[in-house]
C-alpha cells in the first residue's frame, strides 16, 4: 500500500484522542501506584462510573442534545465538576472501606481486593442501567476543522487538550503545593513522613480524591467522545490505561500522559497499517520490549528509598 | 479472625458480586392441570436472556414459552402429561457465552424430564453444545444459529464425537452460506454496489458469514476493498473508519452481532463521515437494540432475518396475535422459529408417547421423530430437516432502517 500522508496525519488525530483518554485514566492509576504502591484494578470501574454520573446530572439538567450559548459553558461545568466530586468521593470510600484496612498487609491481599472492588462496581453499575450499552448526549457542538485535507473534530481537540491541561494543573500540584509536598513525602516513606507531622491517612485519601476525580472527567469527555457508554467499558479502557501507566513509567505523571498517547497511536497505527485485530498484539508487544530495555518505563527513574 | 464492619460489607458484596456472574436460572411452571397421570415432561431452552442479548433472546424464549402453553391448554397428550419449560440464560455479565451454554445443556442432560431442547440463540454456543447433547441423545432445534459448520462438512462431524453417525442438532432458520449469499446479491443487483469493506467480529457465527459475503460479492463481479477483524469488547472503531473511508467504500458489511460491535460502527461511521454510506449485515444486528446503539446514523442500513418476517405472514396471523395478548408486545425476529422449534418437539413428544403405549418416552425416541419432520405446517410455513440437522425450506427476510425504525422490504425464497 502506498503511503498516504493525509491519511497518516488523520490517524494521528485519532490515535491522540484515543489516547487523551487512557491519560486521563492512567493519571489516576499512576498517582495511586506512586503512594500505596496499589494497582488500583477499580480506577477503570471509576472511569465508567464517571460516564454513568455524567449521564445521571445530564439527565437531571434536561440535556438531551447538543447544548449552545452560554448554557454550554454551564451544562458542560456542572457535568465534569459534578462528576469528578461524585467519582472523588467514591474513590475516597473505596480506599477507606476496601484498601486502608489492607495498608500493611501482603502486597497480594490489596491486589486482589482491588480486583473484588472492580468487580463489585462494574455489577452496581449492570444493575444501575443494564447490560446494553446506554446512548450519551453530544452536549457539546462538534464543528469540524480542515487542515489541508485533514478533518478534526471539536471533540478531539477538547480530548487532547483536557488530557493535557488537566496533566500540567496536577504536575503543578503535586510539585508546587504544601499538599502535594505531603503527598511526595508519604510516597517516599511513609513512616518518616508521620513523623515529620503529615496526616497520612488524609495524605492517601486526598490522592483517591484527585486519581478518582480525573477518572470521572475522562468519563465525561468519552461519554461526549464516543457518544455511548456501558457498564463493562472500564475493563477494556482501564487495562489500557494501567499499561500507558506502565509504559510511560508508574508513578510519574507525565510518563502517564505520554504512555496514553502513545498507546492511542500505536493502536492507530496498527489498525492502519497492519490491521484491526492486531492492536492489541502491537500495544502490548511495545510494552514487552520497552520494558526488557527500561523496566521503569518511558520516563520512570528507578526512585530511591523505595521499598 | 476478626472481621471489621467493612471488610464484612466488601465480603458479603463481593460475594453478591460473582454470584451476579454465573447464569440465572428460572423454571416457568404454567397454570397447574390438576395431576396428569404420566408426569411431567420438559422442553430444555438455552437462550441469552440477559445483558446486550436479551433484547433479541427475550422474544425468542417467549415464543417457545408460548408453545408450551397453548399445548397444555390444547390438553396434550391427552392430558396423561403435563408439559413445562425450563428456561436457562446463556448470557454472562451481559453477553452470550460458550461456556454457561455448555453447563445449561448439562443440567437438561441431567434433568430426566428434559426430552429435547430449543436453543442456543448464537453459533459459538452451539459448538460448545453439540458435543454434549450429541453424547446424550438430546434432540435440540435452534431458532436461530447460522453458521454453516454446525450442520455441513467436516466442522460438523468433529462436534458430533461421541455419535459420528447420529445428529441431535436441528435447526429452522437459513443458514450463512445461504445468509451471506443472498446478501452478496442484494448488495451486487439489488443495491447495485460495487465496492465493499468488509468487517468481522472474528466469532464463529460473524466471520463465518462475513467470509461468505466476501466470497459470494467477488464472485458476482464485486471488489471487495478489504477484510478486517475486530477484537472483543473494542469500543473505538475510529481509525479503522478512518481507514476504510480512505478507500471510498459504496458500503460496509459488518458480519457480527450489536453485541459485539454492530451498533457502535454504524455510530462511529458518521464521526468520520461514512454516514451517508449503506451499512450492511445479516441477522447479528437485526434486533431493536441496534437502532438504539447507532441513533440517528442507524437510518440507511440493511440487515437480513434468517427467517420469514412472521408479521408480514398471513400463516403467522393466528401465531402473532396470540403472543401480542400473552406478552403484551410485538414478537421478536425469531419469536415464531422459537415457536415452531418447540411445536415441531411438542409433536415428536406426542407421536413418540404413542409409540411408548402412553409411557414417558425416552430421548432417543423423541430424537426419531424429531429428525423425521417433513412439511410440518407452523407459522413459518411448511418446516423439515434433511439429513443434515437444516431446514428445507430457507427463507430471508430483507431489512431496511429508514427514519429509525426497521421496515421489511422484502422476503426472498431460497433454494434448500
Amino acid at each position: 500500500m502506498h503511503f498516504d500522508p493525509t491519511l497518516f496525519a488523520q490517524q494521528l488525530i485519532n490515535g491522540l484522542s484515543l489516547g487523551g483518554i487512557y491519560a486521563l485514566i492512567a493519571l489516576g492509576y499512576t498517582m495511586v501506584y506512586g503512594i500505596i504502591e496499589l494497582i488500583n484494578f477499580a480506577h477503570g470501574d471509576v472511569y465508567t462510573l464517571g460516564t454513568f454520573f455524567s449521564l445521571a446530572i445530564l439527565t437531571l439538567l434536561g440535556v438531551t442534545g447538543v447544548v449552545t450559548g452560554p448554557m454550554l459553558i454551564v451544562v458542560v461545568a456542572v457535568t465534569i465538576l459534578g462528576a469528578m466530586i461524585l467519582c472523588g468521593l467514591t474513590g475516597v470510600i473505596i480506599e477507606r472501606l476496601a484498601y486502608r484496612r489492607l495498608r500493611n498487609a501482603p502486597k497480594l491481599a490489596p491486589l486482589i481486593t482491588a480486583i473484588g472492588m472492580s468487580f463489585i462496581l462494574e455489577n452496581l453499575m449492570l444493575y444501575w442501567k443494564g447490560p446494553s450499552p446506554i446512548p450519551f448526549p453530544a452536549v457539546i457542538p462538534n464543528p469540524e476543522f480542515t487542515l489541508g485535507a485533514v478533518t478534526i473534530q471539536a471533540k478531539q481537540v477538547m480530548v487532547i487538550l483536557l488530557a493535557i491541561v488537566l496533566m500540567v494543573v496536577l504536575q503543578a500540584f503535586v510539585y508546587n503545593t504544601k499538599l502535594g509536598k505531603a503527598m511526595r513525602a508519604t510516597a517516599q516513606d511513609k513512616d518518616a513522613a508521620q513523623l515529620m507531622g503529615i496526616n497520612i491517612n488524609t495524605t492517601i485519601a486526598l490522592t483517591f480524591l484527585i486519581g478518582s476525580a480525573l477518572a470521572g472527567a475522562a468519563g465525561f469527555v468519552s461519554g461526549v467522545y464516543y457518544g455511548s457508554t456501558w457498564f463493562f467499558n472500564g475493563f477494556g479502557a482501564g487495562l489500557k490505561a494501567f499499561t500507558a501507566a506502565v509504559l510511560g513509567g508508574i508513578g510519574n505523571l507525565a510518563g502517564a500522559m505520554l504512555g496514553g498517547f502513545l498507546i492511542g497511536l500505536i493502536e492507530a497505527m496498527t489498525t492502519q497499517f497492519i490491521g484491526d485485530q492486531w492492536s492489541n498484539v502491537v500495544v502490548f508487544s511495545v510494552l514487552v520490549i520497552v520494558l526488557i530495555f527500561r523496566p521503569s518505563g518511558l520516563l520512570g527513574e528507578a526512585l530511591p528509598n523505595k521499598v | 479472625m476478626r472481621l471489621s464492619v467493612p471488610q464484612a460489607i466488601l465480603a458479603v458484596a463481593l460475594a453478591a458480586s460473582l454470584s451476579a456472574c454465573t447464569s440465572s436460572s428460572s423454571s416457568s411452571s404454567s397454570a397447574a392441570s390438576s395431576g396428569p397421570s404420566g408426569g411431567t415432561i420438559k422442553i430444555g431452552v438455552d437462550l441469552p436472556v440477559s445483558g446486550a442479548d436479551a433484547s433479541i433472546g427475550m422474544p425468542t424464549q417467549n415464543g417457545a414459552v408460548l408453545a408450551v402453553e397453548e399445548a397444555n391448554r390444547n390438553g396434550f397428550a391427552g392430558g396423561k402429561f403435563k408439559l413445562d419449560t425450563s428456561l436457562l440464560d446463556d448470557a454472562v455479565q451481559g453477553k452470550h457465552d460458550p461456556a454457561a451454554g455448555a453447563q445449561n445443556v448439562k443440567t437438561f442432560i441431567s434433568d430426566s424430564a428434559v426430552l429435547a431442547m430449543v436453543g442456543p440463540f448464537n453459533s459459538n454456543v452451539a459448538k460448545s453444545e453439540i458435543p454434549l447433547t450429541n453424547d446424550a441423545g438430546l434432540a435440540q432445534i435452534s431458532p436461530s444459529n447460522t453458521n454453516d459448520g454446525l450442520t455441513i462438512g467436516d466442522d460438523a462431524k468433529k462436534l458430533r464425537t461421541a455419535h459420528p453417525d447420529v445428529n441431535t442438532y436441528f435447526r429452522v432458520c437459513t443458514r450463512d452460506a445461504k445468509q451471506g449469499a443472498a446478501l452478496a446479491q442484494v448488495a451486487a443487483d439489488r443495491l447495485k454496489l460495487k465496492k465493499v469493506f468488509v468487517i468481522d467480529d472474528n466469532e464463529t457465527y460473524g466471520k463465518g458469514l462475513a467470509d461468505v459475503f466476501d466470497t459470494s460479492f467477488r464472485q458476482l463481479g464485486g471488489t471487495v476493498l478489504g477484510h478486517e477483524h475486530i477484537t472483543a469488547n473494542q469500543v473505538d472503531f475510529k481509525a479503522l473508519l478512518t481507514k476504510i473511508k480512505a478507500q471510498g467504500p459504496d458500503a460496509v458489511f459488518f458480519g457480527g452481532n450489536t453485541s459485539t460491535g454492530g451498533g457502535l460502527i454504524r455510530r462511529q461511521m458518521a464521526d468520520v463521515g461514512l454516514g451517508k454510506t449503506p451499512f450492511l449485515g445479516g441477522d447479528g444486528i437485526s434486533d431493536d437494540e441496534f437502532e438504539k446503539q447507532a441513533g440517528d446514523s442507524a437510518n440507511g442500513s440493511y440487515m437480513t432475518v434468517a427467517s420469514p418476517d412472521a408479521t408480514k405472514l398471513p400463516s403467522a396471523k393466528a401465531f402473532v396475535d396470540a403472543y401480542k395478548a400473552r406478552f403484551k408486545t410485538d414478537v421478536g425476529p425469531y419469536s415464531a422459529n422459537a415457536y415452531t422449534a418447540a411445536k415441531i418437539e411438542i409433536a415428536a413428544f406426542e407421536k413418540a408417547i404413542a409409540d411408548a403405549g402412553g409411557k414417558m418416552p425416552t430421548r432417543g425416541d423423541v430424537l426419531k421423530y424429531i429428525a423425521a419432520t417433513k412439511e410440518y405446517d407452523s407459522p413459518i410455513g411448511k418446516v423439515g430437516f434433511d439429513a443434515n440437522g437444516d431446514t428445507t425450506s430457507p427463507v430471508l427476510s430483507l431489512l431496511n432502517v429508514q427514519g429509525g425504525k426497521k421496515v421489511v422490504i422484502d422476503v426472498i425464497q431460497l433454494k434448500s
